[in-house]
């Protein structure tokens, strides 16, 4: 049964194909989406773990955006005392709090900026993805500097090269350089904080403190009591990460209903093309019922056909998704707040067999009524037609 | 052991295979009703090769259609092996029709995705059962050996038709139905067809064919003629059915 059925699909291979492209279009679309969702869920969520901070003290404003351009090494126009850092570290509960000082320096010159961070030996804990090359080593003094990978391959720099800054004038010898990671750390400068401040003229003053809890159970206490600091504001990085879900959700159920769309077209291109199918080929299905095919043989043969079709449309979405899915989601990461640093599609087992499944129940639901058309004419009802 | 053959002849052809009683066929056409068959009676012995003849639209498909368990009659009742066909399942009619018929089209019928062999025992895919060597037989007794990996449209009109009366006999019928089996042929393969089921009779098969083709119903040893869904004559009648039916009585 199965491979006549398959022998009917090739007769008209032209429209099997479109029709099944169109399947394959729509799945692709669905399991995109899906899987852009939980790449993204999963990624965030593994970077903001990665980091093991579990809340930031951000100047005032919307803390999602600061701590976001925080996160994504981006300056902000406002900043914060540096009575915030003493505040988050003379809480008992606090285990580390790490000051940052984020600056943009414009390369006029070079036709572009280049971002300047000033840390302290606190953040290292925090940023555990953060290896030196070998001969590098911490900041030895003021004039020290740590290139991010692909900051020190712009530069042509090398450990223990000196890096003279025209436009801040001032000279820093490169002590270390920090391996490929993949975040936005590797084209970032970063420097001493007293340095930063002095060449960004911030004396006193910081972008955001990490802080990283004793015990993660005492988040609430910490954030009640670091809210009153002056000049700052407390945002968790659970809060972070349910605002940007909620606004990625946002955007997926508005690209659900196109995926929905998508389907309902290809379900109907499916009950055409199944329907175009019976009426061609009643006469036949007349000859099968004369030989001895039951009502329920032919219709299983004609839903057969409906299911295969999907299905292999649906293997060739899924497929599709994964190869063009990394294309897109290279495009897509520009446009999603806090994207993270691997690959935002994650196509797991689950998706792959729901997007199947998927593509069977299309074809069970496009094939019924036409597999129930032919089966319901009598032999010589369907020989009749010529 | 001769005789002994020649009475089990004797025995089948006293065997009614099929009895139509008053079997009346309507088809509606928006206000109109058109009757394809009439109040039509007549029965069919084992053995015998019947032809029914008539100009078109008497009622000779119709008819045939019904002896073969493809449609129901509006009225009147029909025996296949003295059972009764009247209110039976879809289900039962198609195992009646798979097991106790065969048909072959004018159109030949045969599926075009198919090799010969697999046209073959199309049949045997819905009744599930292995019929390989039947089918190697079938192959050589209609003359297909060397094209059995052939698609139809790679044969002759002539080549097609013996696939088709192979396929309808794959499954054992007792009784093989024939719609105009020579009316897309030339003369030469249709001479062929003939004899074929001229030497498919001898083996004790029960043939009947609706034809135009007077050559095919001269070959026959029984004629049903037929006018305006009734019977108009026939050749050999078998029995006095019933007193209201449109029947023929010796």
């Amino acid at each position: 049964m199965m491979e006549l059925a398959v022998r009917n699909l090739l007769r008209r291979r032209t429209r099997s194909i479109f029709t099944l492209l169109g399947v394959a279009a729509a799945v692709a679309i669905l399991a995109c989406l899906a899987a852009f969702g939980q790449g993204y869920q999963r990624g965030l969520s593994q970077e903001l773990d990665n980091m093991g901070m579990q809340m930031m003290l951000v100047p005032m404003g919307c803390p999602f955006d600061a701590a976001a351009r925080v996160l994504k090494g981006k300056t902000l126009d406002v900043s914060l005392p540096m009575t915030a850092l003493d505040a988050a570290r003379s809480d008992k509960d606090v285990q580390i709090a790490a000051p940052l000082l984020m600056a943009a320096l414009p390369r006029p010159s070079e036709g572009r900026t280049d971002l300047w961070v000033g840390v302290d030996e606190s953040i290292r804990p925090l940023k555990p993805w953060w290896k030196l090359t070998s001969g590098s080593t911490w900041f030895t003094d003021d004039h020290s500097v740590i290139l991010g990978a692909e900051a020190a391959s712009t530069e042509l720099r090398r450990v223990g090269d000196t890096l003279f800054s025209p436009e801040a004038n001032r000279s820093f010898r490169v002590s270390g350089i920090l391996e490929r990671s993949g975040t936005s750390d590797d084209s970032l400068f970063f420097i001493p904080m007293h340095a930063a401040q002095e060449m960004f003229h911030q004396s006193g003053r910081l972008t955001a403190v990490a802080i990283r809890l004793r015990d993660p159970e005492q988040i609430t206490g910490v954030s009640t009591r670091l809210q009153n600091t002056p000049g700052a504001q407390v945002v968790t990085m659970t809060e972070m990460m349910g605002t940007f879900l909620n606004l990625v959700g946002a955007v997926r159920t508005l690209v659900l209903a196109i995926a929905i769309v998508a389907i309902t077209i290809s379900t109907l291109s499916v009950f055409n093309t199944m329907l175009s199918a019976v009426l061609e080929r009643t006469s036949e299905l007349g000859v099968m019922r004369a030989v001895g095919a039951s009502r329920s043989q032919i219709f299983r043969l004609l839903a057969i056909e409906s299911i295969l079709m999907t299905a292999v449309g649906s293997a060739a979405g899924l497929l599709l998704a994964v190869v063009a899915g990394r294309m897109v989601g290279r495009v897509v990461k520009n446009f999603v707040p806090l994207p993270p640093s691997e690959s935002l599609l994650a196509v797991s087992g689950i998706l792959a067999l729901q997007c199947i499944a998927l593509g069977v129940g299309v074809g069970l639901i496009a094939g019924i009524y036409p597999a129930w058309q032919a089966s319901r004419l009598t032999p010589a009802q369907a020989l009749r037609v010529e | 052991m001769i005789n002994r053959i020649v009475t089990m002849k004797e025995a089948a052809a006293e065997t009614i295979i099929i009895e139509a009683k008053g079997l009346t066929k309507l088809y509606r056409r928006g206000a109109y009703e058109i009757h394809a068959l009439d109040n039509v009676s007549f029965s069919i012995r084992e053995g015998e090769f019947l032809s029914i003849v008539g100009p078109s639209g008497a009622g000779k498909t119709t008819l045939l259609q019904l002896l073969g368990c493809m449609d129901t009659p509006s009225s009147g009742e029909m025996l296949i092996d003295n059972q009764s066909t009247k209110g039976l399942s879809d289900a039962k009619l198609t195992r009646l029709r798979r097991e106790h018929v065969g048909f072959v089209f004018q159109g030949f019928g045969l599926l075009p995705t198919l090799t010969v062999m697999e046209n073959i025992v199309l049949p045997t895919l819905f009744s599930r059962r292995n019929a390989q060597s039947t089918a190697e037989e079938l192959l050589e007794t209609v003359g297909l050996s060397s094209r059995r990996n052939h698609r139809p449209h790679e044969l002759s009109g002539g080549e097609m038709q013996r696939a088709a009366i192979a396929r309808a006999l794959i499954n054992g019928p007792k009784l093989l139905l024939a719609d105009e089996p020579t009316g897309n042929l030339d003369s030469t393969n249709g001479a062929a067809i003939i004899k074929l089921f001229q030497k498919l009779n001898r083996d004790g098969l029960t043939v009947v064919v609706v034809t135009h083709n007077s050559t095919l119903a001269e070959s026959t040893r029984r004629v049903i003629s037929m006018r305006d869904g009734k019977i108009e004559s026939d050749s050999q009648p078998v029995f006095n059915i019933g007193s209201n039916s449109n029947h023929l009585s010796i």
